[in-house]
């Protein structure tokens, strides 16, 4: 796993427009800043290396390297990550009903990890509309008031730096996957010496296929609507194939072939559906509504989620096994279609290659890949 | 004083011969190396009843100077070679109608740009203009040829051109200065007479075809009178190996170079202090004395080329010459001179050995030097408020992040150019350009340009510049942003009032002119903040940067360092906190040495953590807003 | 006034240091002081932006027939007053010879660019041993230091004219420049100035 500095990262990731945004270099030292959904850098750098760079889920993302230091074994070809469990879960009766997308099984988990001590904090995505920012929430109360879908992705670990430098130790994390992977990067390359920032005690992961470049999204929707007015938006699960908007005047619906063109060019390359470095992964449940599929991990997430249905956060159900199949399926795609566009465009490293690359694996894996064999 | 030598700065020389010419009125705009005339007759204003001014820009300051000179005062009008660009619109007109009361203008040179952003010629407005030129070699002569100048403008009824140069201007010699008349003087504008009347009517340079004619006849006698003028004069032996032809302070440049070379018996000076237009008879007296002429001047090759158009119109008398100067190349086309190069000319013409020193010496010397004489940048002084202000914009515009740039002109702040400022000034030209171009640069949207401009200017060239190219801006709607670093004074010449302060030249009460109402006035959307706050600068940039609606203006409102009110005076006593500091082991890569870049910081080799020199800190306190850590503390009342 | 007898004509000084330190005023008082002697005095100096930071000059010819060239030639420094030790060799590799001599106020100011780590300033005795090798007799004192004892850092230039007047290179009086800090700067000063040209003379030495 290499490490290098601040210039390497505006090589490697800013400049070829890889950066989703996600906060992780930002308010580690004063030169990274997120501003209007995206990182930039205030002034030049030229430190030999630097968390910014090895922290960052977009510099080169050692598959093989974070699944022996994190899991213990390689990084399989198949399969979505590990885990004890696939559920169907929802919010419990001691969670109100709020504006959740699908069940509201983070709100729940989060609001567990709070009661039960095990975090102080938890780092989610709030704001209303176009306006995302990411929100340390204390409170169940904090935690429903963000409640709600966004698809763009917000500086989220922006937020976690700044609640470590401000003394909250153990802190939640709600994640997309590329979050999820800057965070495992954090688990894997630890770097105690410069501060409190670090990894998150927990780490509630997002399904996701792809996110909206912010500034990107901003612009088309400005087209159409007034920014000011929007109120929420959703994609429905398929067939809808659309992204509705609600607003004051009503809602709006919008084709997703005519926003594919704002999705990063980072999302080409990723290999994770369902936040596979996270402890447990929380996404629709398509068929079903009203309810979330939820992956559990590892023990941790275990016991939160006993702990959870124990004191009414939760409510959980078997999950068909069709549906697994099903999202296993999906989870496989992803996979195949990222590691395929890394190789595809030269940003896919095996052993043995030393220049810096999007993605690296073993190199069975490496060898399936270039034979098509992942699929 | 009076009759002992003294030493005088020339520009001090100047305003001594002002004096002494019974001027009565002076005004001019501040410029470097032009502004300590104006100052010196501002503080003599009181004692000999002058009335003197700095006016808002230097167009203004020669009108006000020629109304002296039309109601029967003596007048003067000082200001650097550019402002001559300013004035000339003007100029041209006066030129064409006359003055009446003797009238000089100084106009004062910096071959070799040490104050400028140009190596501009002024004397080619003598030419282009049709009025006489002088130029002093020395200060005696500095102080006596001003003097005279006043005769002269007299004598022919027109304005009189005074070039001097910095190395004259900002040098000191041994002046012995005369008497000063009494105050006095009264002030009347006549204009009952015919047009055509040029001591009793209205005064104009039309009609064209009279008052043209007029004033060449006015410049046909000045070049009378130049034939016998004291301050052309020639130094050498009566038939020397090569005439050299020289004006200003080359002149000095060439007395050392032929004493060191040892040939003062091989060459002959003829030293001209009426350059234009130039005296024919005089010039082919000393014409004839050799075939071999070299021309020392700085900047452009105005004598060269005037003596070379004389001998051409003389070739019959005085046979064909060899010239050296500029043109063929013996000496620089660019750049001030100074001994050694006049020396090198002279010695290779010559055929002459020259070595200023041991070889051995040199050797060393040499050797020694680039290990150790790394240049000083410039930079903005500690305590100045432009360091935290482009510290600011430069954050703005990387958080803006679509490559937006920032147009600049004339004050301390084009130091913005360099590192001191970030390298943040994309264009630098004239005082107000950046505000007219980033007018310009604002309306190329419709042909894609998707980068956001920003202007920046200081407060005496909002006023002397700026003010037409914003309400430009705001006319036409330009999507641009002008930054006003207001610090309260015109700080890179010293100080001097302008039409925003609370007292004139003379130190009198003034109306200030408020540079915010102005903008408001405008319709312009008028944002002020404190530089020193860094985040609510800021933020403040950010937002301009973002609409793109119009024309808006930040004023950055905070005084400078080395203003009177604040020199000498800490408002925090600064200092680090080692605990604190984590040095080379912080993230930041030591952000306040290596890029905010303070003088007023050091890195300490032997802690690797930061430090405050307390003999350059000026405690202005910014930079505790820089550090990551809070490591650098401040505490009032120092 | 008869003219002081000087030992060259003219007798060539440079005061050198950074924009900011006062170069300016030692000059003009020193150029003052050598004039009431009765003797011609030349000084070029620049300023403006060149003050800001920036390496600074002033060139003193000294003379007892005349104005000179307010630039001196290459290679012919008698002697440098520099207010700061970098600038005194950058004075010496352009102007210096094997009789040049020189004071150094010993106290550095680093450039920003040696501030901001892209250059490095040299070590002490490095740069003593590179002033050594350019004059024929050289005075390294710390000005600075003992003027912010005497309550500011300006007062250096008074220090340095004082250790100049020591050297008996140029009539430069007691009495002659007690006159001259009385004109320049009142009264109300004369006393400190004094104990600062005082102190550059004991650092020399008689």
């Amino acid at each position: 796993m290499i490490t290098r500095g601040p210039r390497q990262l505006l090589a490697e990731v800013q400049q070829p427009g890889l950066c989703i945004g996600c906060g992780s270099c930002v308010e580690l030292c004063p030169y990274f800043r997120s501003h209007g959904g995206k990182t930039v850098m205030l002034h030049d750098c030229d430190l030999a290396e630097g968390r910014c760079h090895a922290w960052c889920p977009k510099t080169e993302l050692d598959l093989e390297g974070l699944a022996q230091t994190l899991w213990g074994r390689p990084y399989p070809a198949q399969g979505m990550g590990p885990h004890l469990a696939v559920v169907a879960a929802k919010a419990g009766p001691r969670l109100e009903s709020g504006s959740y997308q699908g069940g509201g099984t983070v709100s729940a988990l989060v609001c567990a990890a709070l009661d039960e001590g095990l975090v102080q904090g938890a780092v989610l995505t709030g704001g209303q509309g176009l306006q995302t920012a990411p929100r340390l929430a204390a409170t169940p109360e904090e935690v429903i008031a963000c409640a709600g879908s966004r698809f763009t992705a917000a500086p989220t670990l922006a937020a976690l730096n700044r609640a470590q430098a401000q003394g909250c130790g153990s802190v939640a994390v709600v994640a997309t996957p590329c979050q999820a992977a800057a965070l495992a990067q954090r688990r894997a390359k630890p770097w105690p010496q410069r501060g409190a920032a670090g990894p998150a005690e927990l780490v509630i992961g997002l399904f996701c296929n792809w996110s909206l470049d912010p500034q990107g999204l901003a612009s088309f929707l400005a087209q159409r609507v007034e920014p000011r007015e929007i109120r929420s938006m959703d994609i429905p699960p398929p067939p809808a194939g659309v992204l509705k908007v609600e607003t004051g005047q009503g809602s709006l619906e919008i084709p997703l072939d005519e926003i594919r063109g704002l999705i990063p060019p980072a999302c080409g390359l990723c290999p994770d559906m369902t936040s596979e470095w996270a402890d447990l992964a929380v996404g629709m449940y398509e068929g079903r509504p009203g309810w979330n599929t939820l992956v559990v991990r590892n023990e941790k997430a275990r016991a939160l989620t006993e702990a959870a249905v124990e004191k009414g956060w939760l409510v959980m159900e078997k999950f068909p096994a069709a549906n697994q199949e099903h999202l296993l399926q999906a989870a496989q795609g992803k996979r195949s279609r990222g590691l395929s566009a890394a190789l595809a465009q030269g940003l896919l490293g095996g052993p043995g290659d030393d220049q810096p690359k999007a993605l690296r694996v073993g190199s069975e894996l490496y060898k399936a890949v270039e034979n098509g064999e992942v699929a | 004083m009076e009759g002992q030598r003294l030493t005088m700065m020339g520009n001090q020389a100047i305003t001594q011969g002002a004096l002494e010419a019974g001027v009565r009125v002076a005004a001019g705009y501040p410029g470097t190396p032009s502004s300590e005339i104006i100052q010196n007759l501002a503080g003599a204003a009181d004692e000999h009843g002058l009335y003197v001014e700095w006016s808002i820009n230097e167009k203004v300051s020669l009108e006000v100077a020629a109304a002296a000179s039309l109601a029967g005062l003596r007048s003067l009008c000082a200001m650097k070679q550019n402002g001559v660009n300013v004035a000339s619109d003007f100029l041209l007109h006066l030129a064409g109608s006359g003055v009446r009361a003797g009238m000089v203008l100084v106009h004062c040179d910096d071959p070799g740009a040490l104050s400028s952003v140009n190596e501009g010629e002024s004397r080619h407005f003598a030419r282009m203009l049709e009025l006489p030129l002088l130029e002093p070699s020395d200060f005696q002569e500095a102080k006596d040829m001003t003097k005279w100048a006043f005769e002269l403008s007299e004598e022919i009824g027109n304005l009189v051109m005074l070039r001097s140069v910095t190395r004259l201007s900002h040098a000191s010699g041994g002046v012995v200065p005369g008497p000063i008349p009494a105050p006095g003087g009264q002030a009347r504008f006549d204009h009952h007479g015919s047009p055509r009347d040029l001591r009793h009517g209205p005064v104009s340079s039309a009609p064209v075809g009279y008052k043209h004619r007029l004033q060449q006849e006015k410049l046909k006698r000045a070049v009378e009178l130049f034939e016998d003028s004291p301050f052309n004069s020639y130094v050498g032996p009566e038939s020397p190996e090569l005439l050299v032809i020289t004006s200003s302070i080359c002149n000095l440049y060439v007395k050392e170079a032929l004493a060191l070379l040892d040939a003062r018996d091989r060459v002959g000076v003829l030293k001209l202090g009426t350059t234009w237009p130039l005296p024919p008879k005089l010039l082919q007296r000393h014409l004839q004395r050799c075939e071999q002429v070299l021309v020392v001047e700085e900047v452009i090759p105005f004598l060269e080329e005037n003596v070379k158009i004389a001998a051409a119109e003389m070739a019959g008398e005085i046979g064909a010459k060899k010239f050296f100067g500029k043109r063929e190349g013996t000496l620089p086309a660019q750049g001030e001179l100074n001994p050694d190069l006049v020396l090198k000319a002279l010695a290779g013409i010559l055929d002459l050995p020259y070595q200023a020193r041991p070889a051995q010496y040199d050797r060393l010397a040499q050797e020694l030097a680039p290990q150790a004489t790394q240049d000083r940048e410039l930079a903005f002084c500690p305590g100045c408020p432009h360091r935290a202000s482009f510290w600011s914009l430069k954050e703005a515009l990387a958080l803006d992040d679509r490559d937006g740039f920032i147009c600049g002109d004339i004050g301390c702040y084009s130091l913005a150019m360099r590192p001191s400022g970030y390298g943040l000034l994309k264009t630098l030209h004239a005082m107000g350009s950046g505000a007219g171009m980033a007018s310009g640069f604002g309306q190329l949207g419709r042909f894609g340009m998707d980068q956001p401009v920003m202007a920046v200017s200081g407060d005496s060239t909002f006023y002397h510049a700026v003010i037409p190219a914003l309400i430009n801006a705001v006319h036409q709607k330009s999507p641009m942003s002008l930054v006003v670093l207001d610090n309260s004074g015109t700080a890179m010449t010293g100080f001097q009032p302008h039409p925003g302060t609370e007292a004139n030249a003379l130190g009198q009460p003034v109306p200030p002119v408020d540079i915010e109402a102005i903008c408001r006035s405008l319709g312009a959307e008028v944002t002020v903040c404190d530089p020193f706050d860094l985040k609510a600068t800021q933020a403040a940039a950010v937002g301009l940067l973002a609409d793109q609606s119009t024309a808006k203006v930040l004023i950055l409102r905070q005084l400078c360092a080395l203003s009177p009110q604040r020199k000498g005076t800490k408002p925090y006593e600064v200092r680090v906190d080692p605990e604190k500091c984590l040095g080379d082991q912080c993230g930041c890569n030591r952000l306040c040495t290596r890029v905010f870049g303070c003088p007023g910081l050091a890195w300490e080799k032997e802690s690797g953590k930061a430090r405050i020199d307390e003999v350059i800190c000026a405690g202005c306190g910014v930079c505790a807003s820089v550090c990551p850590q809070g490591a650098i503390i401040i505490s009032e009342g120092a | 006034m008869a003219a002081a007898k000087l030992m060259h004509d003219p007798y060539n000084l440079i005061i050198t240091g950074v924009g900011g330190q006062g170069n300016v005023l030692a000059s003009r008082m020193l150029g003052n002081v050598l004039t009431s002697q009765g003797l011609w005095v030349t000084i070029g100096e620049t300023f403006g932006a060149s003050q800001r930071g920036g390496s600074v000059m002033s060139h003193l010819r000294v003379s007892e027939q005349g104005s000179w060239s307010p630039q001196i030639p290459a290679g012919k420094a008698h002697m440098v007053l520099a207010l700061e030790p970098l600038e005194a060799l950058r004075v010496l590799v352009k102007y210096g010879n094997p009789r040049a001599k020189a004071i150094v106020n010993s106290r550095p100011i680093l450039p920003v660019a040696a501030i901001a780590g892209r250059t490095s300033y040299p070590a002490t005795e490095e740069l003593e041993g590179m002033l050594a090798q350019l004059t024929a007799q050289r005075w390294s004192i710390p000005a600075t230091d003992r003027a912010m004892k005497l309550g500011a850092s300006i007062f250096a230039n008074i220090i340095m004219i004082g250790a100049l007047a020591a050297t008996g290179d140029l009539p430069v009086s007691r009495e002659a420049f007690e006159a001259e800090l009385r004109r320049a700067l009142g009264h109300a000063k004369v006393a400190v100035n004094l104990e600062a040209y005082d102190l550059g003379v004991a650092m020399v030495g008689q």
